[in-house]
Formats: C-alpha cells, structure tokens, sequence
C-alpha cells in the first residue's frame, strides 16, 4: 500500500533521507521511530505529498505521489503532529468540509460525520468553534475528520503527546482497529510503550538513514537486548552511531519481516511467526 | 476513491469555506464584542466621508476656480498616473501577502496533504490575497472617483461602471504578483529575497528618474502651453494604448461624458486580459505551485546558525538609561529587524534614494536657488521624508505586537509590567525613525541653504512626527492585535493597520500643518510679492509680530498634539494588553 524506492531528500547541502526503501502492505500498523532529526517528519511530507522526493520515487496505493498526487492523498489520512483546524469553523462544519473535500456524496457526508462524532464523542462541543477547544478535543475532532472518509493509510504523527492516559487508551484501540480492518496505519512516535504495544513492525532511523526495520523480536535480536523496545531502540541507535549505519532495505515479504545487522548491507529474512501477527 | 465518492466541485467546496468562515467570524465578533464591528464601520464611514468630501472640494477648485476641465488631458493624465502607480503598488502587495499565504501557512500545509487540487488551492488563496491587497483601495478609491464623477456631472451609468473597472482592474496587477510569486519561487527559491529587493530598487530607481524628470520639466518660470505640454510628455508612457492602466482610466472618463460604447471596449480590454491572464496564471499555478512548496521548504539547509552581532551590544550599551527588561525587549526587536532583510532593505533603498536626490537638487538650479523654489522644495522635502516615516512605522512597527503571535504569553510572563512591553517597542521605533529621518531633513535642508532656524524647526517637526507615528503605530497595535496572523504585509493591510495608516496621515498632515506650513506660508507670500518687486526680502519683511505668533502658536499645539498622538494610542494599548489573557 505505502512504497517508498531508494528514497533520498536533501535540504540544500543536508542529507535529511538517505536511500530509504519501505514497502507495507495493507492492514498493517507500521511504526516508524527515530531521534529527533532523524528524518521521521521529512518522510512522512514526502508520503502525503508535501515534499518531493530529490531522488527515488513515492507511492501510496499505486499511485506514484509526484505524478498522481491527487489520487494518491485520496486514499490516505494524515494527522500531523500539530494538526490544522479552522478556527472559525465548528468541529461540525470542519467535518462536514472534510467529507466534502474526498467527494462523499451529501447523504453518506452526514452518516459518516455522525458517526464519527459518535466514536469519539465528540457531541458535547461539536457545534463549538474550534478555537475554543482543548488540546484533547482538537486531537479527537482532527482524528474523527481523518477517519470520516474512511482512509486506505492513515499517517499519524505524535498522536499521543498531551493525551491524558484513557484518550491514549482509546487512540491505541482504534490505530488497533483501523489496521484490523484493513487499514495501513503509519505512525511516527516517540512513545515506545506504545509502539511496542501496537506495531507489526517497527522502522528505526538515525540521520536519515534505516537503522533496522521488522518486528520487535527480530529487532531485539539484531541488537542482541531482550528487554523493551526502548532498550533495544536505545542500543541500535548507539550501535548506529559507532559502527557507522549501513543502507537497508525495509520491504515486506509475505512469508516474513526482513531486518539487517549493522555493518551489513545485506538482510536477514526471518521466518513467519517471528513477529507479531497482524490482527 | 472509495466506491462512495464523488467527483467533487472543489471551487464551490472552496466558495462555502469562504463563506462560512466569514459568517462565523462577523457572528463571533458581534457577540463578543459588537462595538468593535461597530467601530470599525464608523471609522471606515468617515475615512470614505473624508475622503469624498476632500475630493469632492479639490475636484470643485480645479474645475471652478483652476478652471481645468475635468474631461481634459490634464486630469486624464493623473488618472493614468494613479492608476499605474496603484497597479505597481498592488502587483508587490498582492505577490507578497500572496507568497505568505501559500508558501507560508499552516492551512496550505494542511490543504495540500488533502486531495485539494493545487490550482484550486492556488485560487482560493489568491482571491483572499487579492481581497486583502485591494480593498483599501477600494474603500479609498471609490470616494474620490465618485466626487469626480459627481462635479464632472457624469450620468448614472458612470456609477455603474466603477466597480466593474475596479473588480476588473485588480485582477491583472494580482495575477501579476501571483505569476511572479510562483516563478520566483520555483526558479530562484534561495534568491527570493535578492530579487524582491532588486525588483523593489529597480521600481523606485524609475520612479526617481521619472521624478527628476518630470522636476526638469516642470522648472521653466512661466506656465504656459508649451510647459504644460512638455510636463505632460513626461507621463506619456502611462498613456500607451497597451497599457491596461490607460484602459481604466480612459473607460472611466469616456462613462464619465456618457460614452457608454467607448466604456464598455476599454472595460471588455481590461476584463478579457484580466481574465486571460488569470487562466495562464491558474496554469502555471497547477504546474508549479506544489513544485514550488517542495523548493521552498528544500532549497536551503535544514538548520542556520544565527547568533549576537556587535550592533546588538552596541545597542544594549547605547542604552544605559533604560530598565534593563525594557532594554532587552528593544535588543530583540532589533535583533528581530535586522534578520529581516526585506524590512531593512526597503527603508535602506528610500533613503539612499532620498539622500541622491537631496544632494543632487541643486543640479536642478545652475545659479543661486530662488527662494519661491527654496522654500517650497524644503517643505516639499519635509513631507516627502513624514510620509516615508508614516509607511514605515505603519507596514513595520504596526505589526511588531501582532507578530509576538502565539508566543505572546512568553512577554506576558517575563517580571515587567505590561505597559513596559509597549513602551519598549515605542522607543524602538522612536529611535530607528529619528534616526533615519532627522538625517535626511538635515541633510536636505543643508543642500537647500536652509537658515539654522528653519533646520530646527523642521527638526523638531520631524521629531514630533516620529515619536506620534510610533505611538499611534505601537499603541493602535496593541489595542487591535492580530495573533493569529503570522505574515506581516498581511497585518498591515487589514483594518487595524489601515486604520493606523490613514491615523498617520491625518497626523503628520496636521503636524506639518501646525508646526511647518505657517512659516513656509508667511515667508513665501511676502518672499513672493518682494520678489515680484525686484528684491530678495529682508528677515523683517518675512516675519512680522504677527507672524510670529501664528508661529510659535502653531508650534506649541503641534506638541499638544504630539503629546496626545503618543499618550492615548499608547493608553489604549496598555489597557487592552493589561486585559488580555494569555
């Protein structure tokens, strides 16, 4: 669903990406991990289309992003980081302009909008301007409007960060059930605990370059740490920085999760059942 | 596409936003705060009114007791005049407040990681830069070409026309700024700067040239025919049958005596290319426009290292007699100014042009400079260099408070008393304007062969005039800040920053007025009856007891109203930042 081929993005005379190649397939929760200036957000504007790749090529089910843009951001749903509302536009209306926007017609524009108000009960405040929102009630009503035309790929960018515990609850559950229905879900964070309670697989970069890429057991094995995910994210990003961080490739076979050891530039295909099984 | 979705109309998408946004915002604003919807009619009532009825008044006297016809070639002429110069003006101001709206917001961000198309997202941007560039000219336009429409006796249709002429007119300089915007950005991303600058130059450049011109033109001592004639050569070029410009101007004048035919061909002219080029602009924009967002945020490093400069140390100690907090807040604003080239750099060119004219003025007099020319040109000079101080501190300092943005709480949480803040940033301006324009009169008077009086008194003028035009500048934009806007053209286009721009002009008028135009005015009449006798006066003759008084006068309730220019706008700022919350 989500192809990235030998993607490099420089800024000027800095290499923000460097050669990436990621293939996900649908339904999967994809998580992408990082140390600040990894190159996390610089890929995910190049997934929706913002930016454009200085070499290699972007596509999101099958539509190659620099030459089908438009159909390409149909199929998918960012929330970024610090998401974008209208201010003078109700949590209503804002909806209503995002089902409006991916074509839905009047009829399904208004099932749908109801009901994602309903999911994230959003009925209190959503005929409010939304400059009067708190954080938490921007963060629902900008994953309610993500979700209103039900998405192929949802990228999300920090979700968590300012959510009280039970909306971290609730937002797991739902990435969870987005992917269990067939949604790619792309998600960039600096919670592990959260990754490594959701992700199938788990992409980790440093400089702009991959790091590793598979499930968290494989990840543990390649660093050789059978702890959390922040123990082992810890130890390859410090074996990264060494070693030197060889080029990887971060592609989906059926049969298994491919990963690759530092100081290599070759990867390792590991075995059905090795990683979490997508549900 | 889901199986569910349409083909969706992105334009009518982009018309309801519009329309929603701003029956929301004017709903939101009555029930706040009506008075502030109220006020901002009842000001933009008497500004039109003020300047309907000066037009209407300066239309009489040319018509009346000028007895200049106003269907004739003279008045023809200042329309195409007008409306080259407004074209120029609002090709820079719709290209720049269209290049902080698609290249610079969050809601550009958002759009294009949507399905919006990138032509569509182009056109809604661009009809809302073009609503924000062009509606003061509306809103000062339309009175003046009604009085003219209304002494000229033009019939109905006349009045019909005009706001087809003006819709149609904007059109063109906007797709103008907005082609050069996208090239611009797409073909010289790291150079945008230098080329906004060099265009900025090369536009004033032509201005002074054509200036000294037409000063050339208009030197010969007697005003007959051929002088008018050869004054009126040196505008020829706004008269070009391929100038769109000419084609309103002489729309308006021909609905004007009632040629409805000859309206509707130079209205069709000017619509049709308006509409052409807005459909070559669109292209490009479809093309380009995402291109040019991927250049934009790509073309230069991901980090740049800024830190202290010898000027901002040398500023901190220049000020030993301010507080320290208040001290640190005009380091900022400093530090924050001169990191912005394309502020610095306009008032830099200004000047440098100002001071080559200065010095090059008495080329225009081979032998000794009359005084009829001495002292017209020095009061001439004074303005000129009061309306530069009115544009600075109302495009600049205006928006310093509204630019704090979001951030806001930061300055609200420092240990200062927020009437500091604003008196920080007043002495700011007061000192950058001052600086720059007690310079300049210096200098022009020194090059005129002013006597040190006179340098004095257009000294202090000029300094009343600086420190009223910051406070009105940072007072009216702390009692009308707009945090939510992060581009400043933009702030200095809306209502508050009109608003402080006609407040400016209608001080510094009243200034020059007071404390400049009495001695001008006395000594020119009697210098001119003298004169015409065969002698040069004498300092008696000019300045009799009488006079005098009128002088001194004049200047004692020009610093009253200095006093009040700063104190109340400053007042009112202190108020509304003491109440706001953060």
């Amino acid at each position: 669903m989500i192809k990235l081929d030998h993607v490099t993005k420089r800024y000027g005379t800095k290499t923000a990406v460097v050669d990436l190649s990621l293939d996900i397939a649908a339904g999967e929760l994809f998580a992408f991990l990082g140390p600040n200036g990894a190159g996390k957000t610089t890929t995910i504007k190049m997934l929706c289309g913002l930016l454009f790749p200085t070499s290699g090529t972007v596509s999101v089910g099958g539509h190659d992003m620099r030459t089908d843009g438009d159909r390409a951001r149909q199929l998918l749903s960012y929330v970024p980081d610090l998401p974008y509302l209208y201010e003078k536009l109700t949590g209503r209306e804002f909806l209503h302009f995002i089902a409006d926007m991916y074509g839905l017609p009047p009829a399904i524009g208004r099932e749908r909008v109801a009901n994602v108000i309903e999911l994230f009960n959003l009925k209190e405040f959503v005929d409010d301007l939304t400059e009067r929102y708190s954080h938490g009630m921007r963060q629902r009503t900008v994953f309610a409007s993500a979700l209103v035309h039900q998405p192929k790929v949802l990228i999300v960018d920090e979700p968590t960060v300012g959510l009280d515990p039970k909306s971290v609850r609730q937002l797991k559950d739902l990435l969870r059930q987005q992917a269990s229905q067939g949604t790619t879900v792309f998600l960039s964070s600096h919670s592990l605990d959260v990754v490594e309670e959701l992700a199938d697989r788990i992409a980790i970069v440093d400089r702009g370059r991959l790091v590793s890429c598979g499930s968290l057991g494989a990840l543990r094995e390649q660093a050789a740490v059978d702890g959390s995910l922040e123990e082992v994210f810890l130890r390859l990003t410090e074996q990264a920085a060494s070693e030197g961080i060889p080029m990887m490739n971060g592609q989906a076979p059926a049969d298994g999760i491919t990963n690759a050891r530092p100081g290599s530039s070759g990867t390792i295909t590991l075995g059905p059942g090795t990683g979490r099984q997508m549900q | 596409m889901s199986a569910a979705s349409r083909p969706v109309s992105q334009p009518a998408l982009f018309r309801r936003l519009r329309w929603r946004l701003l029956v929301n915002t004017i709903n939101t604003m009555l029930d706040t705060s009506p008075i502030r919807p109220l006020s901002i009619l009842f000001c933009s009532i008497v500004v039109w009114l003020f300047i309907f009825f000066v037009s209407l008044e300066g239309f009489r006297f040319l018509q009346h007791d000028v007895r200049l016809p106003l269907g004739g070639e003279i008045v023809g002429t200042l329309f195409d005049v007008l409306f080259m110069l407004l074209g120029v003006l609002l090709i820079f101001s719709s290209g720049l407040v269209l290049y902080a709206s698609l290249f610079g917001s969050a809601e550009t961000a958002f759009l294009l990681s949507r399905p919006a198309r990138a032509d569509r997202v182009f056109a809604f941007k661009f009809q809302g830069a073009l609503a924000f560039s062009s509606w003061a000219f509306l809103l000062l336009g339309a009175p003046l070409l009604i009085a003219y429409g209304l002494v000229r006796s033009a019939p109905l249709e006349f009045y019909l026309f005009l706001p087809l002429f003006f819709l149609g007119f904007v059109l063109l300089p906007g797709c103008l700024g907005g082609l050069a915007c996208l090239l611009i950005v797409n073909f010289l991303p790291k150079r945008r700067k230098q080329v906004l600058i060099l265009g900025c130059v090369a536009v004033v450049l032509l201005l002074g040239v054509w200036g000294v011109e037409i000063l050339r033109a208009s030197r010969p001592d007697s005003w007959g025919a051929e002088s008018v004639n050869l004054l009126l050569d040196r505008f020829a070029f706004t008269r070009s049958r391929i100038t769109p410009t000419h084609w309103v101007a002489r729309g308006l004048r021909a609905a004007g005596r009632g040629e409805t035919d000859k309206a509707l061909y130079n209205l069709g002219l000017v619509w049709s290319n308006g509409l052409v080029l807005y459909l070559v602009t669109s292209f490009v924009a479809a093309k380009l426009y995402r291109r040019g967002y991927n250049r934009l945020a790509t073309g230069g490093d991901l980090r740049r290292k800024f830190g202290g400069l010898w000027m901002d140390r040398a500023l901190n100690a220049a000020l030993p007699f301010v507080r320290p907090g208040t001290r640190l807040l005009i380091v900022k604003d400093f530090r924050t100014f001169r990191r912005e080239p394309q502020q610095w750099a306009q008032i830099l060119i200004f000047s440098i042009l100002l001071t080559l004219y200065f010095t090059n003025i008495r080329r225009l007099f081979p032998g000794q400079i009359d005084w009829v020319h001495q002292n017209g040109l020095s009061i001439l000079n004074v303005s000129t260099i009061s309306l530069l101080l009115c544009t600075y501190t109302g495009r600049f300092v205006y928006p310093m408070l509204s630019l704090e943005g979001r951030k806001f709480w930061i300055l609200g949480l420092l240990p200062l008393k927020r009437e500091q803040l604003l008196w920080g940033k007043f002495a700011f301006s007061t000192t950058m304007v001052l600086g720059i324009a007690g310079s300049l009169v210096i200098l022009s008077d020194l090059m005129l062969g002013m006597h040190a009086s006179v340098i004095l008194m257009h000294l202090l003028a000029v300094t009343i005039i600086a420190m009223g035009l910051s406070g009105l500048s940072v007072g009216l934009g702390a009692w009308m800040p707009n945090f939510r806007e992060t581009d400043p053209s933009k702030i200095a286009v809306g209502f508050g920053g009109t608003l402080n721009l006609v407040a400016g002009l209608l001080f510094l008028v009243t200034i020059l007025i007071l404390m400049v135009l009495p001695w001008h005015a006395f000594t020119g009449i009697a210098a001119s009856s003298l004169l015409f006798r065969g002698r040069d006066p004498t300092a008696a003759e000019l300045l009799t007891p009488t006079n005098i008084g009128v002088i001194v006068g004049g200047i004692f309730a020009g610093l009253i109203v200095g006093a009040i220019a700063v104190f109340v706008p400053l007042r009112m700022g202190t108020r509304a930042l003491q109440r706001m919350e953060f």
